[in-house]
C-alpha cells in the first residue's frame, strides 16, 4: 500500500494536490461547474498502476500540477493563500477541480479540500499518489467503478485535489486535524451520518479550498455509489485491520439506506479528540464517503471489495459507524472556522511540521499546518488504545443500544438484501472479545490490618475498610489471629458505643434550651439508657476471659478517652467502681499505655475522687499501696504521669476530708491504713525520681507536714518540687 | 472540608496522586477540595525542578492524595467526633 507514495516528496512544494482531496461538494450545481482539473481521460487511467510507482516522473508530474494548483488557486483566492513560503503557489490546499468555492448551505464547512486539479490536467494524472490508495489490486476496481462517473468524478487521484462531489473531509474541517498522512478521519462519516437524505453533493466551499486543514483525499463520490463496497473510513484503527473480524465496537456505522449506499462512516475512534472535532456537515456529500484517500502509510485494508481508494479501514465485516460522534459536532463544525492559508503559526509549530513533514510523505506546510504532527505509529498507538478501552465481556450489557440496532439492522439487511454479497451489511466495529476474565479478589486480608484492604478494580473503585472481624476457629496457628481480632472487635465495639456517646454528648449539650418537665424527663431517661448502654457494655466484653471488666477497653487509648467522656455522666457509684478497676489495674494499665492517653483520664477520676468519701478513699488508697510486697504499684505510679498525679489527687482529697472538719465517719481501721499510707508514700516519694505530675495538689505539703518530720518533709519537698519544676509547695 | 476551611492561612503539605509534595499556605478551598497554596515549595527532594519558579498554585481536588495538616491546628478528638457524626449520618 503505498500510501507512502507522494508524499515522498521532498520539498515542500509537493503534496498540497495530493492530500486532501476530499471531494466536497456543496451543491449539485457546484458539480456541474466544477471542472475536473484533472484529465477528463479519467478512464485512462491505468488500473495496473500501481500506488508504489512513485518515479520521478510522478514528482515531477506531481510538481506540474502544484502549479497548476497554485495558480488556480491563486486565481479563485487570491494572492495571500501561500503564506508559508513555499514554493507552491498560494491556496494549494483546497482546489476544487475548478471550482468557485461554493458556499456551502449551512455554515461552509471546511472541509475537505478537494484537490482541484486545475489549469492543465498533468498527464500522470492517474496518480497513484493517492495516499490512502487502497491497495494496487485494488485500485483498478475503484477506477472502473468511477468509470461510470464521467468528468466530474475523476478525482481518483487522491493527490489532485478535486473533489466534485466529495464527502468533505472531516479533516478539512478541522484545520487542526491533520496528517493527511494518516486520514483518519473521513469526512465522509459526517455526510452519511448527518444528513441521510441529502444527496447533494456539495462542492467544497471556498472555505474549504482555503483551509489547509483538509487532507484527506476523498475519492469521492465518484460512482459511489452504492458501491459501497467500501466502507469509508479511515478509521484510525488501521492496527486493527488484521482483526477486522473481531473487531466489534461502539461505532456505529450508520447506514443510509435511502442513498442506496451502504455507505458507512468510517469508525471514528470515539474518543479520538481529532474525529470529535470534525464537525459533520450534513451536507456534505454522502457520496464521498467511499473516496478517502488516506495519505498514510497504512496499507489499505485488503478486502477485495473495497474500492481501491477506500482507505476506510474495515473493521470485521461489520463495521459500524461511530455515529454518536459525529452527531454533536455536526453543528460545531459550522461554526469552525479554519485559519485558511494565512496561517500564522507559532515558529515552534512550523518547525515541528517542517521535521514531520521530513518524515512523512508530507504536505506542504501552508497546505496544512497541523498534519504530520503525530507519526503513523503514534496514530496506532492511540487507535490500538482506545480499541482496547471498548474492549468489553457484556457488549450487550454495556453497550446495549448499539447492538441492538446493528443486530436488527442485520437482520433488516439480510431480509432484503438476500442476493448481494454483503455489500450493504452494516459496517460495526468490532473490538476484540474478552475471552479471559481477571478474577480478583475484592476483599484481601493482608495480616495485621484493620479489616479488608481495599482493592480497587474498575468496578469497585474503592472498597472502604470496614473493621469486620470475621469469627475464626481457635487453632494453634491462630492465636495471634484471635488477639488481633479481639482487639478489632473491641475497637468496633468502641466505635459503636462513641455513637451513641455522641448522642448522649448532643443532648447534653441541648440542655441549655428550656424545656417542659415531662420533655427534660423522658430526655433524661433517654440519656440515661444509653449510658447505661454503654457502661454496661464495656463492663462485660466477650470473650470475659481479657481480664475483667473494662479493662480491654481501658487498654486500648481510644476506650480510655471513650470512658474518660463518659465519666461525667455516670452516677458516682458506678464512677467509683471504675475508679477502682483503674487503680486496681493501675499497673497494667501504665505499662501498656504505649499512647500515653491515660492522663486523659486523669480530670474525670479527679473529679470523681473528688466526691469519694473517706472510706471510699481509703479503699482506693488500699489499691495503691497493698499489691505486691514491694509495693510495685506505688513505685511504678512514681514514674508515671497519671499514676503519680492520681496518687496525689487521692491523698490531696484525704487531706482536705481531714482539714475540713465535715465528720468522716470512718470505718474501722481506716485511719491507721490512712496513716500508714502517708508514711508508705513519704518514704517512696523521697526514694524515687518522681515524674512531672498532671497536677500537683497544694495541699499535700501541709499532709506530709503534720504526719512527718520536718526532715522528711523537706526531702520531699525538694524532691517534688525538682520534678515539677517550682516551688509548688508552701514550705 | 470545614476542617480545611479552619485551616487557611495555615501550613499544610499537600501529597499529590503523582507523589509530588508540596508545602504551602493554604490559601482557599471548594467542595471539591480543590486548593490554593500559596509560597509554595516543594518539599521532598527537587526532583520537581519545574515547580522551582512556581510561587502559588491551585491544585485540583482530585489529584489530591492526602493533606498534612500542622498537628498543632487541629483538633483530633473534635475532627474524630465529627466523623463519626457525619458517618452516623450517612447511614441514617
Amino acid at each position: 500500500m503505498k500510501y507512502s507514495r507522494v508524499w515522498r516528496r521532498g520539498d515542500d512544494s509537493c503534496v498540497k494536490s495530493m492530500l486532501t482531496c476530499t471531494c466536497l461538494c456543496t451543491s449539485q450545481q457546484a458539480k456541474d461547474v466544477c471542472q475536473p482539473e484533472w484529465p477528463e481521460n479519467g478512464g485512462e487511467w491505468s488500473d495496473g498502476e500501481d500506488g508504489t510507482n512513485m518515479d520521478c516522473g510522478l514528482l515531477q508530474a506531481m510538481a506540474e500540477e502544484d502549479e497548476e494548483i497554485d495558480v488556480h488557486n491563486e486565481e479563485t483566492f487570491g494572492m495571500d493563500l501561500d503564506v508559508h513560503g513555499t514554493t507552491e503557489a498560494p491556496g494549494d490546499l483546497l482546489q476544487f477541480g475548478d471550482l468557485p468555492p461554493p458556499p456551502p448551505p449551512p455554515p461552509p464547512p471546511p472541509e475537505l479540500k478537494p484537490p482541484s486539479p486545475h489549469g492543465s490536467p498533468s498527464p500522470p494524472r492517474q496518480r497513484p499518489q493517492y495516499l490512502s490508495r487502497a491497495p494496487p489490486g485494488q485500485r483498478g476496481r475503484g477506477r472502473a467503478q468511477r468509470g461510470g462517473l464521467g468528468r466530474g468524478q475523476m478525482f481518483d487521484d487522491p493527490a489532485v485535489m478535486r473533489t466534485v462531489q466529495g464527502r468533505p473531509s472531516i479533516k478539512g474541517l478541522d484545520s487542526a486535524i491533520v496528517d493527511c498522512g494518516d486520514a483518519m478521519y473521513q469526512n465522509t462519516f459526517e455526510d452519511d451520518y448527518m444528513a441521510p437524505s441529502s444527496r447533494k453533493t456539495r462542492r467544497v466551499s471556498g472555505s474549504i479550498l482555503q483551509d489547509s486543514a483538509i487532507v484527506c483525499v476523498i475519492d469521492g463520490h465518484r460512482g459511489q455509489h452504492p458501491t459501497s463496497n467500501f466502507l469509508d473510513t479511515p478509521y484510525p484503527v488501521s492496527p486493527f485491520r488484521g482483526r477486522r473480524g473481531e473487531l466489534r465496537g461502539s461505532y456505529p456505522r450508520r447506514q443510509f439506506g435511502h442513498r442506496g449506499l451502504s455507505r458507512m462512516h468510517p469508525s471514528v475512534v470515539p474518543g479520538s479528540p481529532i474525529l470529535s472535532r470534525q464537525p459533520l456537515t450534513p451536507r456534505q456529500h454522502y457520496n464521498q464517503t467511499g473516496g478517502f484517500m488516506f495519505p498514510t502509510n497504512r496499507p489499505c485494508p485488503s478486502t477485495q471489495s473495497l474500492p481501491p481508494k477506500m482507505m476506510q479501514h474495515r473493521f470485521g465485516a461489520n463495521s459500524p459507524r461511530p455515529s454518536p460522534i459525529y452527531s454533536p459536532s455536526s453543528n460545531s463544525v459550522q461554526h469552525f472556522r479554519y485559519p485558511g492559508p494565512v496561517t500564522q503559526l507559532h515558529p515552534q509549530h512550523k518547525r515541528l511540521l517542517s521535521q514531520k513533514q521530513r518524515i512523512f510523505q508530507r504536505k506542504p506546510d501552508n497546505w496544512d499546518p497541523y498534519c504530520n504532527l503525530m507519526t503513523a505509529k503514534e496514530k496506532e498507538w492511540i487507535t490500538r488504545l482506545q480499541m482496547i478501552q471498548l474492549q468489553s465481556e457484556h457488549p450487550y450489557l454495556e453497550d446495549y443500544y448499539y447492538q441492538e440496532y446493528y443486530r436488527r439492522i442485520e437482520a433488516k439487511m439480510a431480509e432484503e438484501e438476500l442476493g448481494i454479497r454483503g455489500k450493504r451489511e452494516p459496517l460495526k466495529l468490532t473490538t476484540p472479545y474478552i475471552t479471559k476474565t481477571d478474577s480478583y479478589t475484592p476483599v484481601v486480608h493482608i495480616e495485621g490490618s484493620l479489616g479488608q484492604v481495599a482493592v480497587s478494580t474498575c468496578y469497585s473503585p474503592r472498597r472502604a475498610i470496614s473493621a469486620v472481624h470475621a469469627v475464626q476457629g481457635k487453632g494453634p496457628h491462630e492465636e495471634q489471629k484471635d488477639i488481633r481480632q479481639q482487639r478489632l472487635e473491641v475497637l468496633s465495639k468502641i466505635e459503636k458505643l462513641f455513637v451513641v456517646l455522641l448522642e448522649v454528648e448532643e443532648t447534653e449539650r441541648m440542655k441549655t434550651t428550656v424545656l417542659s418537665e415531662a420533655e427534660e424527663r423522658r430526655l433524661r431517661e433517654k440519656t440515661q439508657a444509653k449510658v447505661q448502654h454503654i457502661y454496661s457494655q464495656l463492663q462485660h466484653h466477650e470473650p470475659l476471659d481479657s481480664g475483667g471488666e473494662f479493662l480491654p477497653f481501658l487498654l486500648v487509648s481510644k476506650g480510655k478517652r471513650l470512658l474518660a467522656r463518659l465519666l461525667p455522666f455516670l452516677k458516682q457509684d458506678t464512677a467509683l467502681r471504675i475508679l477502682s478497676i483503674v487503680t486496681c489495674n493501675l499497673p497494667t494499665l501504665m505499662s501498656r499505655d504505649t499512647e500515653e492517653a491515660l492522663p486523659v483520664l486523669y480530670p474525670p477520676l479527679r473529679n470523681v475522687i473528688g466526691g469519694l468519701t473517706f472510706s471510699q478513699l481509703i479503699e482506693a488508697l488500699k489499691d495503691f499501696t497493698s499489691d505486691s510486697l514491694t509495693c510495685e504499684s506505688l513505685t511504678l505510679a512514681c514514674q508515671n504521669k497519671f499514676g503519680l498525679s492520681l496518687l496525689y489527687a487521692l491523698l490531696s482529697h484525704g487531706e482536705k476530708l481531714l482539714s475540713s472538719g465535715v465528720p468522716l465517719e470512718p470505718s474501722i481501721g481506716d485511719f491507721e491504713t490512712w496513716t500508714d499510707t502517708i508514711f508508705q508514700v513519704a518514704g517512696q516519694l523521697s526514694q524515687c525520681s518522681l515524674v512531672e505530675p498532671l497536677l500537683l495538689p497544694s495541699n499535700l505539703l501541709t499532709l506530709f507536714c503534720r504526719y512527718l518530720d520536718k526532715r522528711t518533709v523537706h526531702q520531699l519537698k525538694s524532691n517534688m518540687e525538682s520534678a515539677t519544676g517550682y516551688l509548688a509547695l508552701p514550705s | 472540608m470545614m476542617l480545611t476551611l479552619s485551616l487557611v492561612g495555615k501550613d499544610v503539605v499537600v501529597e499529590l496522586k503523582n507523589d509530588l509534595s508540596i508545602c504551602g499556605t493554604l490559601h482557599s478551598v471548594d467542595q471539591y477540595l480543590n486548593i490554593k497554596l500559596t509560597d509554595i515549595s516543594v518539599t521532598d527532594p527537587e526532583k520537581y525542578p519545574h515547580m522551582l519558579s512556581v510561587k502559588n498554585c491551585f491544585i485540583r481536588g482530585s489529584v489530591v492524595r492526602y493533606v498534612q495538616l500542622p498537628a498543632d491546628e487541629v483538633d483530633t478528638q473534635l475532627l474524630q467526633d465529627a466523623a463519626r457524626k457525619e458517618a452516623m449520618q450517612q447511614k441514617q
